[in-house]
């Protein structure tokens, strides 16, 4: 079934047109153009499609496209400024939290909301990998996606964040 | 030469479904209500077509494996938006949560901390974060799968479920649910509403623990939920329950009454967890073989049992 | 400057799903559910009656339009067993495996392919299985081969040095068993790729994650019957890769689709697919006797590797082409007098051998190591005594080792050293006396291993040779072309650093080109990156140099050893003052003043063109035979916990030492090694590829092939020795393996320390918490 779809994109009101059998992965990546949105198991284990809902992350090939309606989704293009790279994005390419780059939107997106929440609470290793936990990276050994997220969160603490 | 495990069984020539690496979504429509009549409405017209789901966690990797199939255009019927059931409250001396609220607000509840701890102890434990903010506890009970890490201690708080259908309102005892692997009592047009949980009182003390193969974002291999109430160092009740080893998620009576009137010392305990051990007879599958069951099913409830008893300390 | 990397982060990637084309179809395979079975008949009526169904190609079709897939490795001369198997890229009469292929569904859009795909139907006559190693040797075994006498593909023997001389000479004989599952890399991202036929020309273009496309184009231009000239292949951005993106195979269906349709058609496979039809690894048994004299003195080893390699089919003899180093490798780092190592490789249902981080050298290391820790233990000694002993010194280098291979350069007792002072060895050891008492078990284990790179072997694809083109473009800037495609190991990089330091330049004017099929070589794989391709680009970018100093030494009327390359300019020894841009002086060659103003000697010469393409080979292989060039190393010493009533491992600490030469972007190399380690974990620890009694795979996704998460991941604290490598160009040693081949080896060293008390071997990976609790049960009934 068409249906038109409208939700907040990445700060920006958008309407397009969905099938109901759409996931959000499918509509991001087909109808609204979010290719930073990755898509590898469709089946919610590997965080590489993980984009924030309601300021929450989830993974976008677990969730109806439909579902969204009036919501507010955020994907990593939603972190660039003006063209220039969030403060954590600065971190991963400084730490070298990336080698490939697939799962990187992913853990982008599940990290952001994770600063977010932390507010002034300096973050642990061990609460930081927790909660990456459904974000698969095969190229790293995750220990500069940690350190990334360390960085990044001393720039919030230091101002630099938006 | 090691002794590979030979087998050359082959198969009849039956009709198996082509092996497709993800499949397709089926046609649907998408229905969100918000009011209860309108629910039952939705489900009452589209009859066999109507599938009524929440987070959709289970329902999209189902799909894509081809474990589940529809020739015809499914009513999709999206429970998670309704407020009548998207509450977390707490009456006397119940802790009612709506079907539509997510793992990650039952993890983070202070209501549910507070009072009935041991479920967000599973929760915690329970997929990613990214699954446990959309996926649903209801879903996780409707799924009927023997490895739904909520049932285990809702089991040993003694929870209820609601049922709505056409007919009115059922409550169900969640012992009473789980009729086979998938299997439970809802029915084509029922939906569950409500999970209530007796609140814990203060000479109780509950613990869950699971192993799996790996330790983050894994399915259970065996998980035990314990529940005891003590008395001046003795055991009044206790209640023990098993995921994972036997077609539904499991109490085991006899290890619970062998515990009451008990004093909570090592032996006893070590003996309970023996005898939970030896009243289950689970099946061998991938994730782990009937002998590794047992096993550690008798690891974690005397674990699980001595968590208790420091909890009370 | 890490360009590709800000690129990526801000959503500019472009993969292979990424890919758009005008007018573009989709296509997605049908898999057979069957491990062994007669295709009957097939019926595509009801797919192709669903709206938006283009086509459906089948086994058939592919035999008509295509031919068999080339070979890639044949040693038949050599007087060894070695078949190969005539096959298609979709086979017509009988499927071999869960989920090869039986068809292809091309449609307009992927989800009605999808639907198609269930659409399709295949009736079956199932076989008998040769399910695995034991099934498929047994006579009488149903074969996977109709044409074959048996099973069996390949049997190598190889003896280095005088195996027979070890064994006379030693006091003792110790007998070792190995065994490791089967495993598979699993990159996040499966493969995919987009072809483009097009029909007035006769030409084909592919983008995709093609890993090596030189040698893709091979395959799919002989695949296709066209002229390789013809053929263009491109790599896109890859999602990761570790050797599972080299072999090009569904991809040549994928083209004869957009030849059939005369459309671009887009492939993009779904994660499952991945696993059930992609790439495995490991799944070997070893069998070996190692020589030893009492003094802890190594002397030899007589060994024989089993390898389950799946099926042959789409390989073409280069699965079993990974049974060489396999067979090789156990001589690691340490003197012996000989060996006797025979490798077997049998062909079974279930899906291909490939490439995976390791490819058969990883084996004979850990297997080696397993074994040296045996000794050790026999001869109650240290670990990191008995390697003390047996280590080839620093003045030793280059040492021709028994096998041929020529080890480059090292400090490996320095190497070892520094592991153990890193991770408190005596402090641990001493720690888990302590716990002993309390029913905690802690456990020590050490490894270290060497990672033969850069791999040459003759009468197959991967020959060696490489080709690479450094050139300065009119704007002043640097383009550098080779067939190092980045998979996320940091080949854009590291080609940048090495070009901007030689011709002093600044790395934002470096532009490391996407790898296409234009330039030949193998790329990454076997650790080649920094031995080949980065020796060919610097070798380029030194002539280049010359050139560049010639022409501005003429123009500024000064002697050439007079000039000065620097941070983007060029001037004069003694007149920095008179310096020029690269971008005047690129103007300067190319469009002013002409090329009267530089002398008439270089203009003869073409020195003028500033543009240089090279290539590189080994300066040992030819003369030694040795398949490798440089040969990192490692030492790794891993702190485990071991929960013995649940068999769950922890690990408490995690050190690796390594030592990969000249090391040219350092948080590229860790980066390397942290990612390698988590992998050599997940092997040790959960990674296992499991099929039923009826073929069947059973673990086709994440939730149950288990890789380790965020949470399982240890901290890793990493030293480097750099000992340049006297035989690259650059000095680097290819690097990138040792790491998972040292950390699978060291965390069951250190469960088997662990459980001590149990006497327990662990030679049995990946040690889950069910097989190390089964373990502890048997020892605890039998010491009963
Ligand atoms: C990556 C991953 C990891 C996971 N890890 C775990 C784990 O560690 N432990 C564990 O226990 N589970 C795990 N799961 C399963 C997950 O918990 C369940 O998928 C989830 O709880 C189901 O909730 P849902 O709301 O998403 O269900 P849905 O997918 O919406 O529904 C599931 C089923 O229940 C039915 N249903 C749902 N709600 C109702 C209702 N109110 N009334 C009637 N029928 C209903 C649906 O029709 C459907 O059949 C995991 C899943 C994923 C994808
Ligand atoms: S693609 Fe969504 S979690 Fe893997
Ligand atoms: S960087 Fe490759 S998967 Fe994480």
């Amino acid at each position: 079934m068409k249906m038109p779809l409208t939700f907040m994109l990445n700060n920006q009101q958008t309407t397009l047109e969905v099938d109901a059998r759409q996931t959000l992965l499918e509509v991001l990546r087909n109808q609204g153009g979010m290719t930073s949105v990755h898509r590898s198991c469709e089946e919610g284990e590997c965080g590489a499609c993980t984009v924030l809902l309601n300021e929450e992350p989830v993974n976008a090939c677990l969730v109806l496209a439909a579902s969204v309606q009036g919501a507010t989704v955020m994907t990593s293009e939603g972190l660039v400024k003006n063209g220039k790279p969030h403060p954590l994005m600065k971190a991963f390419t400084d730490e070298l939290g990336i080698q490939c780059g697939f799962c990187t939107p992913g853990m982008l997106m599940n990290a952001y909301a994770l600063i977010n929440r932390a507010g002034d609470n300096l973050l642990t290793d061990q609460v930081i990998r927790k909660t990456l936990e459904g974000n698969l990276c095969r190229c790293t050994g995750y220990v500069n996606i940690i350190k990334s997220v360390h960085t990044a969160q001393k720039a919030k603490l230091a101002g630099e964040w938006w | 030469m090691p002794d590979y495990s030979a087998g050359n069984n082959a198969m009849k020539n039956s009709v198996m479904k082509n092996f497709i690496g993800s499949r397709a979504m089926p046609d649907l429509v998408y229905h969100s209500p918000k009011e209860m009549k309108d629910l039952l409405a939705l489900v009452d017209a589209h009859g066999t077509s109507a599938r009524v789901v929440a987070g959709c966690t289970d329902f999209i990797p189902s799909v894509r494996t081809g474990r589940w199939c529809f020739d015809q255009e499914l009513n999709l019927i999206d429970i998670s938006k309704m407020p009548v059931l998207n509450e977390i409250e707490k009456t006397d001396d119940v802790l009612k949560i709506g079907a539509g609220v997510s793992l990650t607000r039952i993890l983070e509840s202070p209501e549910v901390k507070a009072h009935c701890p041991v479920l967000a102890q599973a929760v915690e434990q329970m997929a990613s974060l990214q699954v446990r903010n959309t996926a649903t506890m209801g879903g996780n009970i409707c799924m009927a799968s023997p490895a739904a890490d909520t049932v285990p201690p809702l089991l040993v708080s003694e929870a209820w479920v609601v049922i709505r259908d056409a007919g009115g309102e059922h409550k169900v005892l969640l012992t009473d649910f789980f009729t086979g692997p998938g299997r439970s009592v809802l029915t084509r047009g029922q939906v569950l509403t409500h999970i209530c949980i007796p609140v814990k009182k203060s000479n109780e003390a509950a613990w869950f623990q699971k192993i799996g193969t790996r330790t983050a974002v894994i399915i259970s291999v065996v998980s035990a939920a314990v529940r005891v109430s003590v008395n001046n160092g003795i055991c009044e009740t206790a209640r023990i329950s098993l995921g994972s080893v036997a077609p539904t998620p499991v109490r085991v009576s006899e290890a619970e009454q062998f515990l009451a009137g008990k004093p909570l010392d090592d032996q006893v305990i070590a003996e309970c967890a023996r005898m939970a051990a030896h009243a289950i007879s689970p099946i061998s599958d991938l994730r782990s073989s009937k002998e590794y069951r047992k096993d550690v099913a008798q690891t974690l409830v005397k674990r699980s049992i001595l968590a208790c008893r420091e909890a009370l300390k | 400057m890490k360009k590709r990397e800000e690129r990526l982060i801000l959503g500019k990637g472009q993969y292979a799903d990424d890919l758009e084309f005008f007018n573009m179809a989709h296509l997605v395979f049908v898999g057979s559910p069957h491990a062994h079975a007669r295709i009957v008949s097939i019926n595509i009526e009801k797919a192709l009656a669903l709206p938006g169904v283009m086509r459906v190609i089948t086994g058939k079709e592919v035999a008509a339009h295509t031919r068999p897939l080339p070979v890639q490795a044949n040693f038949t001369s050599k007087g060894w067993t070695w078949r190969l198997a005539d096959v298609y890229a979709i086979p017509a009469d009988k499927v071999r495996w869960h989920g090869e292929p039986v068809a292809a569904v091309v449609a307009e859009d992927e989800e009605t392919a999808r639907k198609a795909a269930d659409l399709v139907e295949v009736a079956y006559e199932v076989l008998p299985l040769a399910g695995d190693l034991r099934t498929a040797l047994a006579p009488e075994a149903p074969k996977v081969y109709d044409d074959w006498e048996d099973n069996k593909q390949v049997h190598l023997v190889f003896d280095f040095g005088d195996p027979d001389k070890a064994f006379a000479m030693a006091d003792q004989v110790l007998q070792v068993f190995n065994r490791e599952d089967r495993v598979t890399g699993v990159p996040i991202e499966p493969r995919g790729c987009v072809g483009m036929y097009d029909t007035k020309n006769d030409t084909l273009e592919m983008w995709g994650s093609f890993q090596t496309p030189f040698l893709s184009r091979h395959n799919i231009a002989a695949t296709l019957g066209m002229p390789e000239a013809k053929v263009k292949i491109n790599a896109v951005d890859i999602g990761g890769a570790f050797g599972l993106k080299i072999h090009a195979w569904k991809e040549n269906v994928v083209a004869l689709a957009s030849k059939l349709t005369g459309r671009p058609v887009k492939w993009m496979e779904p994660h499952r697919d991945f696993m059930a039809t992609g790439p495995h690894q490991r799944d070997v048994f070893w069998d070996g006797k190692i020589a030893f004299k009492n003094d802890g003195t190594l002397l030899g080893l007589k060994a024989t590797v089993y390898h389950d390699l799946g099926v042959e089919s789409t390989n073409k003899g280069i699965a079993a082409l990974s049974i060489f180093p396999a067979c090789s490798s156990p001589t690691n780092m340490y003197k012996w007098v000989g060996m006797h190592v025979e490798g077997i490789g049998t062909v079974t249902n279930k899906s291909f051998y490939c490439a995976y981080r390791g490819y058969g050298k990883d084996k004979g290391i850990k297997f080696i190591e397993a074994a040296i820790n045996q000794v050790a233990k026999k001869l109650n000694t240290t670990p990191e005594a008995i390697r003390m002993k047996n280590f080839i010194q620093p003045d030793e280098f280059p040492y021709h080792q028994i096998n041929n291979y020529v080890l480059d350069s090292g400090d490996y007792p320095a190497l070892l050293n520094k592991a153990i002072e890193m991770a408190d060895l005596e402090g641990f050891r001493k720690r888990k006396k302590e716990l002993a008492g309390q029913g905690r078990y802690l456990g020590i284990g050490l490894v270290t291993a060497i990672e033969p790179a850069g791999v040459a072997v003759p009468n197959c694809q991967m020959g060696g040779i490489t080709e690479a083109r450094v050139l300065i473009t009119p704007d002043g800037s640097v383009e550098v072309h080779s067939d190092r495609t980045e998979i996320g190991q940091g080949a854009e990089i590291s080609h940048a650093t090495i070009v901007a330091d030689i011709l002093g330049m600044d790395m934002a004017h470096i532009h490391v080109k996407r790898v296409t099929s234009d330039f030949i070589g193998q790329g990454p794989l076997s650790s080649r990156g920094a031995v080949y391709p980065a020796s060919a680009v610097a070798k380029a970018a030194k002539l280049l140099r010359k050139k560049v100093v010639q022409c501005a030494g003429s123009l500024m009327k000064i002697p050439a050893d007079q000039v000065v390359l620097e941070k983007g300019y060029i001037y004069p020894t003694d007149a920095p003052e008179k310096k020029i841009s690269y971008a005047q002086f690129a103007d300067k060659m190319f469009f002013f003043p002409g090329p009267r103003g530089l002398d008439p000697e270089i203009l003869k010469a073409h020195d003028h063109l500033l543009d240089v393409t090279t290539t590189w080979y080994s300066p040992t292989t030819p003369e030694s035979g040795s398949s490798y060039t440089s040969f990192c190393v490692s030492a790794d010493i891993a702190v485990v916990k071991v929960d013995i009533d649940t068999g769950v491992t922890q690990i408490v600490k995690y050190v690796h030492v390594h030592d990969a030469g000249t090391i040219i972007n350092a948080q590229v190399v860790d980066g390397q090694i942290q990612g390698g380690i988590v992998q050599g974990i997940g092997e040790a620890l959960y990674e296992g590829l499991n099929y039923d009694e009826n073929g069947q795979l059973m673990n086709t996704s994440f939730s149950n092939y288990l890789i380790p998460t965020a949470v399982e991941a240890p901290d890793i604290e990493i030293a480097h020795l750099e000992t340049p490598s006297p035989f690259s160009e650059t000095g680097s040693k290819g690097m990138g393996e040792a790491p998972i081949i040292g950390a699978k080896a060291v965390i069951l060293d250190a469960i088997e320390d662990a459980l001590s008390d149990f006497g327990i071997r662990v030679n049995d990976a990946p040690a889950t918490p069910e097989k190390v609790r089964k373990w502890i049960r048997q020892a605890t009934k039998k010491n009963r």
